[in-house]
């Protein structure tokens, strides 16, 4: 009886009600945009919200700006980032350019190359959108085929066309739902969230530095030893960071 | 000029009133002790000397002669018997100084008479090292000094214009012994003063010979200063001064203002300087090096770091504070004080967007004023209106440290308040039609776009969480199709193995090759030979019996076919409808006009209706 009452009131201080958590959500804004401005108060709000389960696009959104307001730009990179990612809207790409321009760090030399060519490709692509044509196509396609079974021989054309049409598009949609698979599970990039992190040659504390990155660049997470992550930048500059240096989008 | 203390000073006396006055002679100092570095004053009296007397300095050892000068007094007076008497007193004034410490001695002077030799009394000083005698504050130069306690009476007559006081004064400097006829001397106006707070360097040559010329001076370096020139004489002026009761000509070679980077206590080296001495032909050139000065720099109060030192005050104007949009007006920020101006910064002017302001041109105009550096700086901002309003340029606060009242000071200007008008293109200029482009082009309330990207009033909290791929429905719905597809051609697999002696499926087996047959007899439709495309379809329609009926029915007579299906419960319709469409490929083998194509179409949906009509009877 006790543990129960326990519980329910711990769940009663960790959970918002829809309108306590858009009561948060304006607070934050509120104190955005205030006179002065209080982006530090803000971004407390946006928070409390994540840390209670009230994310999605719009609070990851306003928190990246509150960050980069408050010249935050590790953060605010790493929430713009990850708004993006769930909804791509022009307001989050002007904020992140934004961002970008205020980065310290400026890649030159070495083979420049942009994301590869499968995250490229799912980058492109609306999830939501291929992976509806992908279930429709797929399922389209096995009832013209048993249709084409029953239609008599020569009354087949009209039937083979759709048929022909449904398997190439199930192919393709149901290939690039794949590619965003393997991307979201391989292709993995993170944020460089403090001023100045250490980039070393090996994954070591002893190790050679062999260059510096500051705040809000984006990087290639490759791999993991001990409490080291190797980087990759985009002009493929590579070197081994503390994991603590770069958070995962 | 060098004298010595044997030298002989003959004085002729050139007529004595009374040859029978008693003659008085005697000598005095003007104090008993003295120091090494001090002068002091020997003085001689000669009253009523016999016609032709002559007077002999003392020569003493221990006492350097600087100067001799001689004065005569005369007076009258009633003597007994209302007999007048005219006394007639010379003095001889010796400036002395000693050589050394001790108790010395200044041999008696002599007055040599035709008939006697008259000698004074020695005298005994008491001389320590260094220096005893405070220093006296020089009177200004060309302004006489008022008695203490009289007040001037041209004090604020002047102003800032003080025509007497143009100069910082110069301390009386120390006379060196070796060189005491000419020498170079620097003097700093303080010995202590503020990071960044003035002071004054001055060289001079001090000089009892004649001078030439001065053919190079050398300053020292100035190492943890600004400085900047305040005098530098291209030619000798020489000014009169007396150091220590000597009379010297000084000149003034270099006035230097010097402002301290960092606080300390610092040296100022020794200038040097290549000399002439002599006229024309007779000159000599002389090398002399002067002194070095230390001073004691202090850091700023805490209050008052980073701040400009001086004395200032700043003042902002506009042009003009109604504008139309577009129009630009300048607005001058000046300031203006004492102190080191190209050290000193300006606080910068800033307004609301919708002015624009752009940098700021600088003039600076360096003066002197009593020896003391400043100036005025003048930063002219132009400001562009961009938007329609009322709006206010905040007034501009300028901190500085004031080393004369040893505090932060500060000096303010007043906020400008700019009105901005809708430009006046609109009515007056649409009125002209040649102008209407131009009225398009004018001026615009100008409302930029820019910056961040406003927030999200509202949230949603749920939506958009993930993509569709990710949700747990989603790969069984994909794999659905691709699973229903392998059961059923596996279904099919099983049945066709399992059900090959089933007469049933025997039977649809065969339906289905007889419509395969149609279906290839189509393809002759158009190309193939009449004899084949019918024989295809007659094939076709006795596989689709055979099918049906369960025996072949390819070498039935009419009538037997007939009673078969009969027999097997067709309708007399689709009866009639097989027969039908097998005479018609019995005829389109042998009849002529059965071979086009409308025809070959026509045997073809019979045949297949014949089917349908079969399987839906």
């Amino acid at each position: 009886m006790t543990l129960g009452l326990v519980a329910a009131l711990l769940f009663a201080q960790s959970y918002y009600t829809p309108d306590e958590a858009q009561a948060l959500f304006r607070e934050g804004n509120d104190a955005f945009y205030k006179d002065p401005p209080d982006y530090a108060a803000a971004k407390a709000a946006y928070l409390k919200l994540l840390e209670h389960g009230h994310d999605g696009p719009d609070v990851l959104f306003n928190l990246g700006t509150a960050c980069l307001a408050n010249g935050e730009l590790g953060p605010a990179v790493l929430y713009l980032e990850r708004a993006r990612r769930l909804k791509r809207a022009d307001d989050i790409e002007t904020n992140l350019a934004a961002a970008r321009a205020r980065q310290g760090d400026q890649l030159v030399g070495g083979v420049p190359t942009s994301a590869p060519f499968f995250e490229r490709v799912a980058d492109a692509t609306d999830d939501d959108v291929v992976s509806a044509l992908s279930l429709g196509s797929l399922w389209l396609t096995l009832g013209l085929a048993l249709l084409f079974r029953r239609l008599v021989p020569g009354r087949r054309g009209w039937a083979t066309f759709l048929l022909v049409m449904s398997i190439i598009t199930a192919a393709v949609t149901t290939s690039l739902v794949g590619i965003d698979v393997w991307v979201q599970t391989h292709y993995v990039e993170g944020v460089v969230m403090p001023d100045t992190a250490r980039v070393r040659d090996f994954p070591g504390d002893s190790a050679r530095v062999a260059f510096e990155v500051h705040a809000g660049l984006k990087v290639r997470i490759m791999e993991e030893s001990g409490k080291f992550v190797r980087i990759r930048l985009s002009n493929n500059l590579e070197g081994w960071v503390d994991r603590e240096g770069v958070t995962p989008l | 000029m060098k004298k010595t203390g044997s030298a002989l000073a003959l004085a002729t006396v050139l007529f004595a009133a009374a040859a029978h006055a008693e003659v008085e002679f005697y000598q005095t100092v003007d104090r008993q002790k003295v120091g090494t570095e001090d002068t002091f004053r020997l003085t001689i009296v000669v009253g009523n000397a016999p016609e032709g007397a002559t007077v002999q300095y003392p020569a003493p050892n221990d006492f350097e002669v600087l100067q001799t000068s001689q004065s005569t007094q005369m007076s009258y007076s009633l003597g007994s018997g209302n007999q007048g008497v005219i006394k007639r007193v010379q003095k001889y004034t010796l400036v002395m100084r000693a050589n050394r410490a001790g108790k010395l001695t200044i041999p008696p002077a002599a007055l040599a008479t035709a008939q006697k030799t008259y000698k004074t009394d020695s005298i005994v000083m008491e001389a320590v090292k260094g220096r005893l005698q405070a220093d006296a504050a020089p009177p200004p130069s060309g302004r006489p000094s008022l008695p203490p306690g009289f007040p001037d009476p041209f004090q604020g007559f002047f102003g800032d214009d003080d025509p007497f006081g143009g100069q910082p004064q110069v301390p009386e400097p120390d006379v060196p012994r070796s060189e005491q006829d000419l020498f170079v001397r620097a003097t700093l106006d303080k010995e202590t003063a503020y990071v960044g707070e003035q002071l004054n360097l001055t060289l001079h040559i001090y000089s009892r010979v004649e001078l030439s010329s001065v053919d190079a001076v050398t300053m020292p370096k100035l190492e943890g200063f600004l400085s900047e020139d305040l005098d530098s004489p291209t030619q000798l002026a020489p000014e009169q001064r007396v150091i220590n009761g000597v009379p010297y000509r000084s000149y003034l070679l270099r006035r230097r203002a010097l402002f301290a980077l960092k606080p300390g206590v610092i040296t100022i080296g020794a200038a040097e300087a290549d000399i002439t001495t002599g006229m024309f032909f007779q000159g000599h050139r002389v090398h002399r090096k002067g002194n070095a000065l230390t001073v004691t720099i202090k850091a700023l109060p805490k209050e008052a770091a980073g701040l400009t030192v001086g004395h200032w005050r700043i003042g902002a104007e506009a042009s003009q504070t109604t504008v139309q949009v577009g129009t630009p007006i300048q607005v001058r920020v000046a300031l203006e004080g004492k102190g080191h101006l190209k050290s000193a910064t300006l606080p910068k002017l800033t307004g609301p967007a919708a002015l624009r302001i752009y940098e700021p041109t600088t003039t600076d105009k360096s003066a002197i004023t009593r020896g003391t550096l400043g100036g005025r700086r003048v930063q002219e901002y132009v400001v562009l209106p961009q938007q329609t309003g009322s709006f206010v340029l905040p007034g501009l606060t300028l901190q500085y440290f004031n080393p004369e009242s040893n505090r932060v000071e500060e000096s303010k200007t007043d906020p400008i308040t700019v009105t901005v008008t809708p430009g006046a293109g609109g009515a007056n200029f649409a009125a002209a039609p040649s102008n209407v482009g131009t009225a398009n082009d004018g001026p615009k309330n100008r409302l930029e776009a820019g910056g961040l990207k406003q927030l999200r009033h509202t949230a949603n909290f749920g939506a958009a969480s993930r993509p569709m791929w990710q949700r747990s429905w989603f790969a069984p719905a994909a794999a659905g199709p691709l699973a229903l597809g392998l059961a059923f051609g596996a279904f099919g697999l099983i049945r066709r193995l399992g059900g090959a002696t089933d007469p049933a499926s025997e039977k649809k087996k065969k339906a289905r090759a007889a419509r395969a047959r149609l279906a290839a007899a189509e393809k002759l439709k158009r190309s193939g030979k009449t004899q084949d495309f019918y024989g295809e379809v007659e094939k076709a329609l006795f596989g689709f019996l055979e099918a049906r009926l369960g025996f072949a029915a390819a070498g039935l007579t009419r009538e037997q076919l007939d009673q078969k299906m009969s027999e097997a419960g067709v309708s007399e319709l689709v009866r009639a409808r097989v027969k039908s469409s097998l005479e018609t490929c019995d005829m389109g083998r042998f009849a002529p006009g059965m071979g086009d194509v409308h025809a070959r179409a026509s045997a073809l949906d019979e045949a297949a209706a014949a089917m349908e009509a079969w399987d839906s009877k």
